[in-house]
């Protein structure tokens, strides 16, 4: 009883999801910063970022829903902590039932369509288009993504088994370049375009909304990375664990700083006219069990 | 859906000045657009009546951060027509040496912007980094970053010696490799040509038609550049200028990033020919010019063709009109914007490298009736 209580409240849950995925999103920072030849803050910074913007005050726009606004930072946030609780990470008590993964799914999909959503509530031009952006991204990638998810839990049951990048390459490619997408760094940090829709979604939120939503990223980040980690790279003790994390997450940095932002069209044809043929490659063959 | 209005500045992350872009999208289409400017005139043409000949070549230096020494170019080179002054012949060298340098940092610059714009933040930095040779090289000939402070009527105010000559050809030599590697990133790089290959397309007939000036009239199929007219020591060097075809904002790139190699060239070629002797002949501090005596003085800045009109009124001058490349460059930017994404309004944009605050003009209404100047008048001044 203890250690699910510990593991809801500490480890992997609340408290792992906003600590370590600020400090990931500071490594992150820290890493772009140096690969453009910055200095870039301190790895800390996410941190000073949230509680200056939590001390912040809160403003609802006139043509904004400020019940919508309060209720889609917090279903973002509570999501993606739901989700992290299915990922089994170096032995912490995990949620495990026939079809969980669908349930992992079903909460990483709710915790990005709530952003999705947040861009209607404020009423925004820029928020609007943001938000029709979010959900063109959701359309494209879901679909290589679920395959892909989909390939590696035919093959390990979503546990044990290493090394998946050398037995299905493609779904390894499209589980990474899925996340991506859901976590939108570039090339497909489209629905935040600073330089076309400044903030996109986000641009009306302020204080400890904005501070939510903070939190959600990071806790979107953290779940992520660490299910790419356990189901790409295989599982491990802790030590072990938070190598392979930190392996993926230095993948997806390093993918996000070498491509110039895609638009939303060629976003849609490339997971969906390169990268589906591919998974699907793969899909095939855990079916039949070919490896 | 059709009225959804999108406003693009006049606050924007896009953008560094205020241009205000209305634009009525459908989706991500911009099916019409409306142009608002006005939001920084600072009456610049107007103090220059106010101030004697040398200290307005100051004031038109201030004009623009980034084409500062065109703007001195163009406004001496206007006195020294009006005054009949000889200019030393090393000064015009030193000219086209500092025009030509400025022309690197104001393409570099540009093209930094621009990578930025299509969300290439890597190569923002890495070109922001590059810059800074050039930016050295501007301090040391001139001692400063910005406003170079170089042209008097007659000549130039520094000299570039041998050392700092040494200098310069080593960081233009690095730069040159940079430069290489850039055109070959815009050439070959595949998002970066799928998001800049046939957006904004200008066709030549419509760049003729509407005035299109600078870079991206040369990118649009047509060799046009003043400085084939070879005034100050241009005519005396060899020099070369750089069209593409494609019409689009991809050439725009390759015609600035071509330029750039095209000014380290220039830079080598004037440096390698610069006679010895005075870089200036001496004028006195205050020129009276006859009244009434007007000219006409063009220069190729870096966005384009930089002209100043100019009247004498003895000690100061009666009339300083002046247009900028980018007041030029503004029906084309209509023209490109026609029937593109919202994704690429920020790059077509910075592909025409607009300086707002450079164009920003203000027309007199008196009795609810604006008072226009007709090319008749014009003819009768």
């Amino acid at each position: 009883m203890f250690w699910e209580a510990f593991s809801v409240v500490v480890f992997p849950g609340l408290l792992a999801a906003v600590f370590i995925g600020f400090l990931y999103e500071g490594i992150m920072r820290k890493v772009t910063a140096r690969m453009q030849h910055r200095r870039g803050p301190p790895i800390w910074q996410p941190f000073l970022d949230w509680i200056k913007t939590m001390t912040k005050e809160n403003i609802t726009p006139k043509a904004g829903s400020g019940f919508l606004m309060t209720l889609c930072p917090i279903v973002a946030f509570a999501s993606a902590v739901m989700a992290v609780m299915f990922v089994p990470i170096a032995g912490f008590p995990s949620i495990g039932f026939e079809g969980n993964t669908f349930v992992f799914l079903y909460f990483l999909f709710q915790s990005v369509v709530f952003f999705a959503i947040s861009g209607f509530a404020t009423g925004n031009p820029y928020g609007i288009v943001g938000s029709i952006r979010e959900i063109m991204q959701i359309i494209s990638y879901e679909l290589p993504f679920v395959i892909s998810v989909i390939t590696i839990g035919l093959f390990s049951s979503f546990t044990v088994k290493p090394f998946i990048v050398f037995t299905f390459p493609f779904a390894f490619i499209g589980f990474i370049l899925g996340v991506m997408g859901k976590l939108g760094i570039a090339p497909f940090h489209i629905p935040e375009a600073e330089q076309e829709i400044i903030e996109g979604a986000l641009t009306e939120y302020t204080g400890a909304r904005l501070g939510m939503f903070q939190l959600a990223k990071a806790a979107l980040l953290w779940v992520s990375v660490s299910a790419a980690a356990v189901m790409l790279l295989g599982g491990g003790n802790l030590i072990i664990f938070l190598i392979k994390s930190l392996i993926i997450l230095f993948i997806l940095t390093f993918l996000s700083n070498i491509f110039a932002r895609m638009r939303i069209d060629h976003a849609f044809r490339f997971y969906w006219f390169a990268l589906v043929p591919l998974v699907l490659i793969d899909l095939v063959r855990a079916f039949l069990g070919i490896w | 859906m059709s009225d959804f209005c999108l406003p693009f500045g006049p606050q924007h992350p896009a953008l560094v000045e205020p241009l205000h872009l209305k634009l009525v999208v459908e989706g991500e289409k911009v099916v019409d657009y409306e142009f608002k400017f006005g939001y920084s005139h600072r009456g610049i043409e107007k103090s220059l009546e106010k101030r004697q000949w040398i200290k307005d070549i100051f004031l038109a230096e201030r004009i623009c951060g980034i084409c500062s020494h065109s703007h001195t170019l163009a406004f001496t080179r206007g006195i020294e027509a009006l005054a009949d002054i000889q200019v030393a012949e090393r000064a015009e060298y030193i000219r086209v040496v500092m025009a030509e340098l400025e022309r690197l940092h104001s393409h570099t610059l540009n093209l930094a912007v621009s990578f930025h714009e299509i969300g290439f933040a890597t190569v923002f930095q890495y070109m922001f980094r590059d810059r800074e040779l050039v930016m050295e090289l501007l301090e040391m000939v001139s001692g400063n970053r910005v406003n170079y402070g170089m042209n008097l009527p007659g000549g130039v105010r520094r000299d570039i010696e041998p050392s700092k000559i040494k200098e310069i050809l080593e960081k233009l030599a690095k730069l040159e490799g940079r430069i290489d590697y850039y055109t070959k990133l815009i050439e070959k790089d595949n998002l970066v040509r799928k998001r800049t290959e046939s957006t904004g397309m200008l066709s030549k007939k419509k760049a003729i038609e509407l005035g299109a000036t600078g870079p991206v009239k040369r990118a649009s199929g047509i060799s046009e550049d003043f400085r084939k007219a070879g005034y100050g020591a241009y005519g005396k060097i060899s020099f070369y200028t750089v069209t593409e075809k494609g019409c689009d904002v991809h050439s725009r790139f390759l015609v600035r990033i071509r330029e750039c190699a095209a000014a380290i060239n220039l830079i080598r070629e004037a440096i390698k020919d610069m006679p010895s002797g005075p870089i200036i002949n001496k004028t006195p501090p205050v020129i009276n010019i006859e009244k009434g005596k007007e000219t006409v003085s063009r220069v190729e800045a870096q966005r384009g063709e930089l002209i100043y009109y100019m009247r004498s009124d003895g000690l100061t001058p009666y009339r300083v009109k002046i247009k900028t490349p980018t007041y030029a460059n503004y029906l084309p930017l209509g023209e490109c914007l026609k029937e593109s994404l919202i994704s690429d309004v920020p790059v077509i944009v910075a592909s025409m490298d607009p300086c707002i605050t450079c164009a920003d003009r203000v027309t007199v209404v008196r009795n609810g009736k604006e008072t226009i100047v007709r090319k008749d008048d014009l003819k009768k001044m």
